[in-house]
């Protein structure tokens, strides 16, 4: 069984249709990318997913169809997204947007415990847990946001261009922490980006979105393999 | 969207639609003062006042989307400037209209500046305290030796000279004076030896007479709103309110055109408050409740309900306004309700006009954001089409290039 | 200087203004949450407090009216925003803006229809209440001196109440699961809904809760003129809005501040100033400082700075 099934979907703001109907699919353990130019609609992918925008097709997560669900039952059903951009909450603590995360969840202990857990992956963020999160450094409230995601204990991490903004050295160890989570703690894990380069390492499987649609999927060695699409697509 | 009839602009249909909608308007305001008496022509008279001050108010709310709730307050320095000059002074009401307009017209212009530092929330709040504090001023204790304090100025007194009061004297039946040397009451208003209206010591006579003046008025509002929305100064407000960056980039002075603008807003809001005030016969914020906050949110709602951002809308609206009010004015005892109706509003205590126009603007704001007017221009396409003329044909002035320019000032910025 | 003079035109300034700050809390949970300015908010917290003289004529003790009328508030808010915000802001601020008006031109009307454009209570309409139900002993005698100002045990209890509420909207904020939600919805409504918060329920409940916390404010003020108008509010949403502007419309402690400070300014400058100022153009004065404040600093005092939505 997979983790994220997508058949068919579309999805777009208002009458502005961007996606035509794409299918993809996340299975347990996994980690995928998705690659496309900007504006080629993975932003949308992904909001159409956590059900932020209305969509038609199907969308399952974990064998459950979710496509009519509200965006936190979608949560509840074990599926975070790290929006693009800055997914905190800037006026808050940092710990306050730790305790956000966990909003779905029950019991105090157990969060505090995560919370804990996640400050030691990310050192930097246990420091400055008082701290607003809008007065950290972009690098910092990029992981304050995967932090934040992780704190509703998913089974599918949406990521939705972390590295946007930041310096090479800082997106590859972000990267770093996303493979650790997938490989140690058998997360599955859908990651959006636009540098194929960084990404087409730690992927797993590979789609390549043009204007909506689905251009080409398969494990990064085989599309790196073919040469038309490096050239048009990967930029290498 | 298929329609009925299609014509051309310019064409022999459609000046006949054009002619025959002018007949129409001006043959009824002909008809109106020749048929009404004192009591529905007073209420003609407040709807004209209505009208101006929303055409006035439109000017920066639908063309700039700047809100003001303060509106009020420059109709009271109309009414103000009437009364001060007419009763302290003894000028002739008309040379006052033209002061009032200046005056309002300097004021708004300097609070533009501020107005268009401060955006949203906080700009309504502005304009909402000027609407606030305009009666306080007025009313308050050091400025009484030239407002009259609380309790205002009387303006049908004879005006012998300063401050003089008219207790004991006989009230005049016109609040009229002509001239700063006429003694006493002006009785009958003669042009060249014409004598329209009669002995205006009677009311019907009286009402008729103000009647032409609020119209007048109005139709000068009507008529400087209509010179600046066609202009290129309008074309440069709709691009304001549509896309403000776009606007700069377009060269458009913002902050010029927004004080122009504000200011003739002002000044134009002042004028039905001088009629305000020669009808009334007296100033004060007690005598005239639209010179307070009050009368602002009336002209907003009455604004907003005939169609924001359109010439026609504040007409609709204000004639609306009136009608309603004036119909429903006496539903507080239920034997005045109409029968089928009694049902519906038999329970409320006071006239249900208030309620009916909230639920309307409400309701309207759902299905017809630009108001009546906007309603209209959506559906009488299915039934006459105006083919426009071809852009660069006739009169292909330079501000005409500028506002095709801008992607989104065709249709006056209809809603899409 | 006469100390004692000083000393209860302050109490009384801070006890007036702490009706402010409720005014200015409610306006303030709104515009967090959705930032929009809730024109309506005094007229809400006027049905509800016509609603408290309507329970006190049926005999209910003040102190459960108040409650019940905090339940009308939550209801009228709570509806309002459900039925009528939330559809239409997602045409335009303005349009949002347009329907508080109409929700104000509605509730005031709706009120007269239903209680009449006299002030009650009344007994020229069958009022069997005297006056406007008190929550605190407002008799002439209840009032005691402190360093020779004579205070009146009404201004503080009012004062106390607010303070209470304060504190405990404090702790809703700041120390539950919901405020946390609610200031996750304030900071970042997308986010807030990729975190698994019902951002409408939060916007419906911060709706109802403002209207609620207005409730109060206008059964004090009830209290305090001894009867309830039609045009009760209207000032006191003036105020309010002036308290919140001046501290800054998305901070709640800049809301009570604010109010506190204006009414302070409004009973110092009036009672300072008798001969210059007086009594018509305390509002005036108010108003002008916040008009200067904001042509210096346009987020209000504690305010953060953020692109405008309206
Ligand atoms: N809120 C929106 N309203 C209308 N169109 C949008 C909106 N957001 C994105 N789009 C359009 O949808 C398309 C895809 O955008 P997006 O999904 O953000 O692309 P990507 O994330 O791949 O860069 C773009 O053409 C963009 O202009
Ligand atoms: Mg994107």
């Amino acid at each position: 069984m997979s983790m994220l099934r997508v058949v068919g979907l579309s999805a777009g703001y208002g009458p502005v249709s961007v996606l035509q109907g794409i299918d993809l699919e996340v299975g347990e353990g996994e980690f995928v990318v998705m690659l496309g130019a900007n504006g080629a609609g993975k932003t949308t992918t992904m909001r159409a997913i956590s059900g932020l925008i209305s969509r038609q097709g199907l969308v399952e997560v974990a064998g459950d169809d979710i496509t009519k669900w509200s965006p936190d039952h979608i949560v509840r059903a074990g599926v975070a997204q790290v929006p693009q951009g800055r997914g905190t909450f800037p006026e808050l603590s940092v710990e306050d947007n730790m305790l956000a995360g966990a909003y779905v969840r029950h019991g105090g202990h157990d969060v505090r415990d995560d919370m804990h857990k996640w400050f030691e992956v990310f050192p930097r963020l246990g420091e400055r847990r008082h701290q607003r999160a809008g007065s950290l450094s972009g690098g910092e409230q990029q992981m304050l946001a995967i932090a934040r995601a992780l704190m509703s204990r998913p089974k599918l991490l949406l990521c939705d261009e972390p590295s946007l903004g930041l310096a090479p050295l800082i997106t590859q160890e972000l990267f770093g922490v996303l493979e650790r989570l997938n490989r140690d703690e058998g997360l599955s894990v859908l990651l959006v980006e636009q540098n194929a380069n960084l990404a087409m390492h730690i992927a797993s499987r590979v789609y390549l979105l043009e204007t909506g649609n689905i251009v080409a999927s398969g494990t990064s060695a085989e599309l790196s393999a073919d040469d038309s699409i490096r050239k048009a697509y990967l930029g290498f | 969207m298929k329609s009925l009839f299609t014509i051309r602009e310019g064409g022999a249909a459609n000046w006949t639609l054009r002619v025959i909608t002018m007949v129409a308007i001006v043959g009824l305001m002909l008809y109106i003062p020749t048929k009404w008496e004192a009591g529905t022509l007073n209420t003609a008279i407040e709807g004209l006042t209505y009208m101006s001050a929303a055409m006035a108010l439109n000017l920066v709310l639908g063309y700039t989307g700047q809100i003001s709730i303060g509106h009020s307050a420059f109709l009271g320095i109309g009414a103000y400037t009437t009364g001060i000059m007419v009763s302290r002074w003894g000028f002739s009401p008309w040379v006052t209209f033209p002061v009032a307009f200046g005056i309002a017209f300097v004021i708004g212009v300097l609070i533009s500046f501020p107005a268009a530092r401060i955006k949203g929330v906080y700009l309504a709040l502005v304009t909402l305290a000027l609407g606030l504090v305009f009666p306080q001023l007025a009313t308050w204790k050091k400025l009484a030796w030239i407002t009259g304090g609380g309790s205002g100025l009387p303006i049908a007194c004879p005006a012998t000279g300063v401050s003089r009061s008219c207790e004991g004297t006989e009230v005049p039946t016109t609040g009229f004076n002509i001239g700063p040397k006429s003694k006493g009451q002006m009785q009958t208003f003669e042009i060249f030896g014409w004598n329209p209206f009669g002995d205006l010591r009677r009311p019907d006579n009286k009402a008729a007479f103000y009647y032409w003046i609020a119209l007048v008025v109005a139709i000068i509002v009507y008529l400087a709103c209509r010179g600046v929305v066609k202009s290129r100064v309008g074309r440069s407000l709709i691009a304001i309110r549509d896309n403000e960056t776009a606007a700069a980039v377009m060269g458009v002075n913002l902050v010029r055109t927004k004080a122009f603008v504000f200011g003739l807003s002002a000044g134009l809001c002042a004028l039905p408050g001088c009629v305000t005030a020669i009808k009334t016969g007296g100033v004060s914020p007690e005598g005239i409740i639209n010179m307070t906050v009050r009368g602002a949110i009336t002209f907003l709602i009455v604004m907003v309900i005939g169609g924001a951002g359109s010439l026609a809308g504040p007409v609709i609206g204000g004639a609306l306004y009136v009608f309603v009010v004036d119909k429903t004015g006496t539903w507080a005892d239920d034997d005045k309700i109409p029968g089928v109706l009694r049902p519906f509003f038999a329970w409320s205590e006071i006239p249900p006009g208030d309620g009916i126009f909230a639920v309307l603007l409400i309701l309207l704001m759902f299905v017809a954001p630009r108001g009546i007017a906007g309603l209209w221009k959506q559906y009488i396409h299915r039934i006459v089409r105006v083919i426009p003329r071809p852009a660069g044909a006739i009169g292909a002035t330079p501000a005409m290039a500028t506002a095709t320019a801008t992607p989104t000032s065709n249709h006056e910025g209809e809603p899409q | 200087m006469d100390f004692s003079l000083l000393l209860q035109r302050v109490i009384d300034g801070i006890s007036q203004g702490s009706v402010y700050a409720l005014i200015a809390l409610g306006l303030v949970i709104i515009y967090r949450g959705t930032g929009h300015l809730n024109f309506a908010q005094g007229e809400m917290a006027l049905f509800a407090t016509y609603c408290v003289y309507q329970f006190g004529e049926w005999g209910i003790p003040v102190w459960i009216a108040l409650f019940m009328g905090m339940g009308v508030g939550f209801v009228v808010g709570a509806v309002s925003e459900v039925t009528l915000i939330r559809p239409i802001s997602k045409k335009s601020p303005f349009a949002v803006f347009i329907v508080t008006l109409g929700l104000f031109t509605f509730l005031n009307w709706l009120d007269g229809a239903i209680w009449g454009n006299q002030q009650l209570p009344n007994s020229g309409v069958g009022s069997k209440q005297q006056s406007f139900p008190d929550l605190f002993p407002a008799d002439p005698e209840d009032q005691f001196n402190f360093l020779g100002a004579s205070i009146r045990y009404e201004r503080i209890g009012i004062l106390l109440l607010v303070l209470v509420i304060t504190g405990l909207l404090f702790l809703l904020f700041n120390k539950t699961k919901f405020g946390l939600a609610m200031r996750a919805v304030a900071s970042n409504t997308e986010s807030a809904k990729l975190a698994g918060i019902r951002t409408n329920l939060v916007l419906m409940v911060s709706w109802g809760l403002a209207a609620a916390i207005g409730a109060v404010g206008g059964v004090v003020m009830g209290g305090l003129n001894n009867s309830v108008g039609l045009g009760l509010m209207f000032s006191i949403f003036i105020y309010g809005s002036a308290a919140a502007t001046l501290g800054g419309f998305d901070s709640p402690g800049g809301a009570v501040v604010g109010g506190l400070a204006i009414g302070l300014i409004e009973n110092l400058s009036s009672g300072y100033a008798q001969k210059w100022i007086g009594q018509e153009l305390k509002l005036a004065v108010a108003l002008a400082i916040i008009v200067a404040v904001l042509l210096v600093k346009p987020s209000g005092l504690f305010g953060t700075e953020k692109v405008e939505r309206v």
